[in-house]
Order: structure tokens, then C-alpha cells, then sequence
């Protein structure tokens, strides 16, 4: 398929998936509207601060192997920019999904003490600051790395590498906000002190995914054919080892509050497995850790590029219902149909148009980096 | 001995081990073996060795363990044993994931320990031909050798066909290891050997341990849970104020089954209600029961003839006179609990239950002595 056909392709998905989204509004209210804009955002905040996480590892701990790797990770990452509209038009969520937003919570005991905080400017004011605070990595690493590419300069890599815990710190906060504002915030009255670690383990492994299929993907139109078998042997044993991680916190999450039963926990659980979540729970289960796990297990997948491949998709389709099931109790049942449909295809189509013009953007290796030798060198 | 093991390779790095491996192969001199001072990912591939076993082994065993763990702790809390803890039900399945990610991750440890040493790499062995080799040191330290084996038979032309292959491939030194003079190892003299050193090891630790027991008096081997910080029952505390060891129950307390009864006088227990049933299984323990506080004044058929009248100057009552065989089931649970003219109350002995299946027990004592015709039918 020609480039131009591809990108009409994308351009014609993404407004039909627009269409089919601003008609849901009408068709079925606003709650059902606005879940899905805060699935969808929440998906791609978490994979582009997964992408950036990846990029200020590498920074931090001086990581050589991931060098030749860098730069599909720091496209990734620029979707924080796009991310600061989602989230801004996301706040119209607030009156509708948060029960902490709206006035009645004054009069609920439960909420009354907490009303300032979750109120409407507030919380505004928190999203305000944290789309601004992502902006500050992308100035500094990604900015930094492409003018490396010109000008060869050694000091851009010394002062990444100091800026690397102030990228953790950052990251810390956006992923902790993220989690207990756009997710607890649905439920104020459930106490969950690990949610944030949560959505970190689903945050590294969908960055993990998108860069794994991106990669895939510049290797099949004959870009990036220095890398080699090693380094997706350790793209494949980090997805595999993160897949455990994920599970052994959301298991851990699950067994605590089961056996402590208490009412500001276990309620949560109650209506996340009551009727038919149940049946996502399990699917859940099997998409995000049983199948990455099984498939990822031999040591040869680790590397098998045709099984990463399909393994990173379904990680991020298991990423998108991970959230689904975070998000949708709070409407009631499960309910899938059109307008979950057409925000995919509108957001998918909206990803890919950007990640398209980002990997377009610079060199696709940052050739000036001083370790880049070392990192196409690597052997296991 | 002109007889030869192996040819020696040496290479300075694992990517010129890389390259020679494929170039030596390609002759089909003889079986090829790589070592070297770390693993060097993917050489196993090029030598074309056996895909190892140890993979599916660990996980049939992991999984072994999990299903282990979790048949082993459902028997347990949901069937031998079923206790409610914490509220939940003995089966939760939710409980038993950690003790079987536990087993599991054992079971699969030990496999792929014990498996790598004992099973697949025939550990331990008592010596091998590499070790006697002057690059030894090099390959523990720096150094990558590639060895070709010679076959069976293979005859004086192999030492320099695969000297010249291996030097062909790049190889900075080359060895020769002699085939090791092959005697039984397990001799009479290993053994006897084996078994002196056995016994000598245990000897000494022996005296040692006896030593160090014995002369140094601050390590008492074993106290017997001798010295806990526990109170002996009956014993002085200093820790309480009223200097009591057990404490007093807090005021109110009641001990299971010995609800107070709820009436002080015979009259008034007269209206309660058996509330057992009559079964064979209450019938037997309140004969058990009768026999044991009862029977001694009362006689076996509680006629009031016992065994040891005779010590008593108290005359017991006849359980069978008419107006016993008269009183309520109430009245006799009454007489038990509150005692009657000589009798004491019998409330601390029997628990609730005990003494309505002892009020069973007398009433069908009474109706066996004053048996009726349609009885027999």
C-alpha cells in the first residue's frame, strides 16, 4: 500500500470514528460519551509516560543496549503533546463521571471533607499542572537528543542523565495523578494505596508494546535494519517480566481487600466482579497476563519477531480493557457496542497519524550519541 | 599414551569462537565442544547441540507444584479440616494462591537446580580431560576454547587434520589432550577409602560438638523450652497488682454450655421442655453420663438400691417410685441443677446438654422397670 493511501486511509478512520463519536454524545448521553474519552485518554497517556519511562531508564541507569532503540520510544512519548488537549476536553468528564465534582457531593458525609479537592477547580488545576510538568521531559530529553543528532554534542548525554531522576519524579507524579485522580476519582469513597503502582505496571508495558510493534514495523519498510535479534531478545524479556509484574499486583491489590474485607475496599471489587465483569475480569486475566505469559515463556519467543509482534498487540489490547474495567463500572453493567467502536477507530486513527509524522521527524537512530557503537554491539 | 581426547582450540574472543565454529564444523571432524569463562548466548545454537530438556522440565514441575499446593491446602482447609477463618469460606481459592506460587516457584527451583547438576550435566564427575589442560586457566579467566573430540577409532591422522582446521579457523593456540587413562574409579579401596573418611568426619564433628557442649556452659545445646517467659498455671505474677498468675474472667463471663439456668427452685424448673430429641445417640450419652454421676446413689436401674449403699447413712432416692415416675421432665432437670435434700447440684459437672439427655436416660430407665404390655409389640 502507497504511503498516501495509507495515511488517506488513516485520515478517513479517524473522521468516521469522530462522526460515530460526537453522535454517541447523542444517541446515548453523556456518561457513556465521556468513559470512553477517559478510556481512550487514559490509554494514551499511559503508553506515551510507559515510552517516556523507557526513554529516562535508559538515561538513568546508563543503559548502552537500548541506545539504537531511543528514538522510537521519544517519538512515542511526543503523543504527551496531542495528550494535553484530550485531557483539557476530557475536564467536560467531570460533572458527569465524578461524583467528588458534583454539588451534591457537599452533602454526602463521605465527600464533604474531601469536596475541595476533588471539586471542579481543583482537580482542573492538578490536570492543568501535570500536562504541563510532561511537557518538561519532552523539552528537555527529546528536544536535546534531536539537536545531538546534528551536532554530535557529548554534553547532551550528561545532562540527560542528570535530568533522568527529575523525569522519574515527574513521571512518578503524572502516573499517581493519573491513577488517583481520573481512576479513584470515579469511586471517592474506595481507598486503594497500590492503584497507582497499578496503572505504572500497564503504563511500562503498553510503552513496552507500541515500541515493540514500531520498531517491528520500520524494520519491515527497511529502517532500522542495525537491530538485531539481541535487542529484541530484551525487548521481548522485559514485555515477559512485566506481564508477571502486572499480575502480581493486581492480584495483590485483589487478595488484600478480599481477605481485610473491609467496606471502603471491598465495595470497589464488588461492583468491579459482580455479573457480567466477571466474565471481563477473566478475560482480563487471560489477555494481560495468561497468554503474554505462555506466549512470551520459551526462551526463543523472547526474540521471535512474528510472536512479539502479535503479543504487543494483544498487550495493548489487554492495556485498553484493563482500563475499560476501570473506568465502565462506574456506568453500571458492561456495555459494548458503536460508540466503543468509533472512539477506537478515532483514537487509533488519531495515534497512528501522529506517530507517523513523528517517525518521519529526524533520524531514526540518535546517531549522535557517543554510545550508539556500544549499543548496536550489544550481545547478550 | 599417543591416544587423543581432543584438539584445543584457542581464541581470544567469543565473536572469533563464533566465527570458527561454523568454519570447523563445516569438516565433520568429530563432535564439538565450547568452553568458556561466561555463557555466550547463541552458541549452543551454532554448535547445534540438543535443544536442553531442562525447559519443559521446570515447567512440568512448576505446574506440579501449583496443582500440588492447591490440592494439598483445599484437602486441607476444605475437607480434613474445614475451618472458617476470617469469614470466608474453607474453599477460597483466593487464600491459596500464594502457598502455590510458593510450591510452584520450589518445585521449579529445585528442578532446574538439581536437574542442571545431577541429570543433565552428570555432576558430580571425578574428572575430565579439559581440566588437565595447560589453558585451563586461561578458559576459567579469558580465554575461548573450542575442542574437537576425536571418534572412536579415529587413528593417528586426527591430531593434525583438526590442528590444521582449527588453525584454518583462526585459532591463536592450539592443544592436544591426551585421552585420560580410563581405570574402574569405584574400587575397593575408593570405597574404603569413602567410608573411613565418612566415619573420621563424623567422629570428630562428634567430639567437637561434644566439646563445645560441655565446656562452654553459656550454649546449653538444646533448653527444652525450658526457659520460656511463661506463667505456670496457679503460679505468682509481680507483673498484676493483685499478684494472681491466671486471671479472674471478666464479671458476667459464662463458659460454654453452662448458661445459668434461669430458675431458683424446683417448682419453677418444672414448666421447661426437653429440648433434645429422643435418639439412640442422646439416649447413649446420657446412659454415659448417668452411669458416671448418677448411677453410684441411684443404682443402675435408679431404683435407688447402688452399689455402695452401704457406705452412705443417706438413703437415695427410688427413681422408679410413683411419684418420681410422677415429676416433669423439667423437675428432674431442675433436681439436677439445683440439687435436692442431700444430693448436690450436679450444674458444674453436667453441661445443659449433658443434663436433659440424663433426664432422657431416667425416663427411659423408668419406663423399662414399669414396662406395658403394647410395649412388647
Amino acid at each position: 500500500m502507497s504511503a498516501d493511501r495509507t495515511v488517506k486511509l488513516l485520515w478517513s478512520a479517524t473522521a468516521l470514528g469522530g462522526a460515530a463519536a460526537v453522535a454517541s454524545y447523542f444517541v446515548m448521553g453523556g456518561p457513556r460519551f465521556w468513559a470512553n474519552w477517559v478510556v481512550w485518554f487514559l490509554f494514551l497517556l499511559t503508553l506515551a509516560l510507559g515510552a517516556l519511562f523507557l526513554v529516562a531508564l535508559e538515561h538513568l541507569v546508563s543503559a548502552r543496549w537500548s541506545v539504537p532503540l531511543r528514538r522510537i520510544p521519544e517519538r512515542l512519548a511526543s503523543l504527551l503533546i496531542p495528550l494535553c488537549a484530550v485531557a483539557l476536553v476530557g475536564l467536560g468528564s467531570l460533572k458527569t463521571l465524578f461524583p467528588g465534582a458534583r454539588p451534591e457531593a457537599a452533602l454526602d458525609p463521605l465527600l464533604a471533607g474531601k469536596a475541595v479537592w476533588l471539586g471542579v477547580p481543583c482537580f482542573s488545576a492538578r490536570v492543568a499542572l501535570c500536562a504541563a510538568l510532561g511537557l518538561v521531559p519532552l523539552v528537555v530529553l527529546l528536544r536535546g537528543s534531536l539537536r545531538q543528532d546534528r551536532d554530535h554534542d557529548p554534553r547532551f548525554t550528561i545532562r540527560a542523565r542528570r535530568f533522568a531522576p527529575v523525569c522519574m519524579a515527574i513521571f512518578a507524579l503524572l502516573v499517581t495523578q493519573a491513577a488517583f485522580d481520573w481512576i479513584g476519582g470515579l469511586t471517592p469513597a474506595w481507598y486503594s494505596d497500590v492503584i497507582g503502582v497499578y496503572l505504572f505496571a500497564g503504563a511500562f508495558m503498553a510503552g513496552l508494546a507500541a515500541t515493540v510493534l514500531a520498531v517491528i514495523y520500520l524494520r519491515g519498510k527497511e529502517r532500522l535494519q542495525a537491530v538485531r535479534f539481541d535487542h529484541f531478545f530484551n525487548l521481548g524479556a522485559f514485555l515477559f517480566a512485566f506481564t508477571v509484574f502486572w499480575a502480581y499486583i493486581a492480584f495483590a491489590q485483589y487478595m488484600l481487600m478480599w481477605y481485610g474485607n473491609l467496606p471502603d475496599e471491598v465495595l470497589w471489587y464488588q461492583a468491579h466482579t459482580g455479573g457480567a465483569w466477571l466474565g471481563v475480569v477473566v478475560l482480563l486475566a487471560l489477555l494481560h497476563f495468561f497468554v503474554p505469559f505462555f506466549a512470551l515463556v520459551p526462551r526463543d519467543a523472547k526474540g521471535d519477531l512474528k510472536r512479539l509482534r502479535w503479543v504487543a498487540v494483544v498487550v495493548l489490547a489487554a492495556h485498553w480493557l484493563d482500563l475499560y474495567w476501570l473506568v465502565f463500572p462506574a456506568l453500571g453493567a458492561p456495555v459494548f457496542s458503536w460508540p466503543e467502536l468509533g472512539f477506537a477507530l478515532f483514537f487509533v486513527g488519531a495515534t497512528l497519524l501522529w506517530t507517523r509524522g513523528a517517525m518521519a521527524h529526524g533520524e531514526d537512530m540518535p546517531v549522535g550519541d557517543p554510545f550508539l557503537r556500544e549499543g548496536l554491539e550489544f550481545r547478550l | 599414551m599417543n591416544e587423543t581426547f581432543a584438539v584445543l582450540g584457542l581464541f581470544d574472543s567469543a565473536d572469533a569462537l563464533m566465527e570458527a565454529v561454523p568454519k570447523v564444523k563445516a569438516r565433520h571432524l568429530g563432535r564439538l565442544e565450547a568452553y568458556t569463562p561466561y555463557p555466550v548466548h547463541g552458541l549452543d545454537r551454532a554448535l547445534e547441540q540438543r535443544r536442553s530438556p531442562l525447559a519443559g522440565m521446570v515447567m512440568v514441575m512448576g505446574v506440579l507444584g501449583a496443582l500440588t499446593a492447591l490440592l494439598f491446602q483445599y484437602w486441607i482447609s476444605a475437607v480434613d479440616y474445614p475451618i472458617i477463618t476470617g469469614g470466608k469460606a474453607p474453599s477460597s481459592w483466593q487464600a491459596f494462591v500464594p502457598i502455590m506460587f510458593e510450591v510452584m516457584v520450589l518445585f521449579a527451583t529445585f528442578t532446574a537446580g538439581l536437574g542442571m547438576l545431577l541429570l543433565l550435566n552428570r555432576l558430580p564427575t571425578f574428572g575430565h580431560p579439559v581440566l588437565q589442560a595447560k589453558a585451563i586457566r586461561g578458559i576459567t579467566r579469558d580465554r575461548f576454547a573450542l575442542a574437537v573430540e576425536a571418534e572412536e577409532g579415529a587413528g593417528d591422522g586426527f591430531a593434525p587434520v583438526a590442528r590444521a582446521a582449527l588453525e584454518a579457523a583462526g585459532a591463536r593456540d592450539i592443544e592436544l589432550l591426551p585421552a585420560p587413562a580410563r581405570g574402574p574409579w569405584l574400587t575397593a579401596g575408593f570405597i574404603q577409602k569413602s567410608l573411613a573418611g565418612i566415619a573420621v568426619a563424623c567422629l570428630v564433628s562428634g567430639l567437637v560438638m561434644y566439646g563445645a557442649v560441655k565446656l562452654i556452659p553459656v550454649l546449653p545445646p538444646m533448653s527444652h523450652m525450658e526457659d520460656q517467659p511463661r506463667l505456670d498455671p496457679q503460679a505468682q505474677s509481680t507483673f498484676f497488682k493483685d499478684g494472681r498468675g491466671m486471671r479472674m474472667p471478666v464479671a458476667g463471663t459464662v463458659a460454654r454450655g453452662f448458661m445459668p439456668p434461669g430458675f431458683a427452685s424446683e417448682d419453677e424448673a418444672a414448666r421447661l421442655v426437653n429440648p433434645l430429641p429422643r435418639t439412640p445417640a442422646v439416649l447413649a450419652k446420657g446412659r454415659a453420663e448417668y452411669q458416671i454421676r448418677c448411677a453410684v446413689c441411684h443404682g443402675a436401674l435408679g431404683n435407688g438400691i447402688p452399689t455402695l449403699s452401704a457406705a452412705y447413712g443417706a438413703k437415695p432416692a427410688n427413681l422408679q417410685a410413683p411419684n418420681f415416675q410422677a415429676y416433669s421432665d423439667g423437675r428432674i432437670y431442675g433436681a439436677i441443677v439445683l440439687g435436692k435434700n442431700a444430693m448436690p447440684s450436679y450444674a458444674a459437672d453436667l453441661p445443659e446438654d449433658a443434663r436433659w439427655a440424663v433426664v432422657h436416660y431416667v425416663r427411659a430407665l423408668q419406663r423399662a422397670q414399669n414396662a406395658k404390655d403394647e410395649d412388647l409389640k
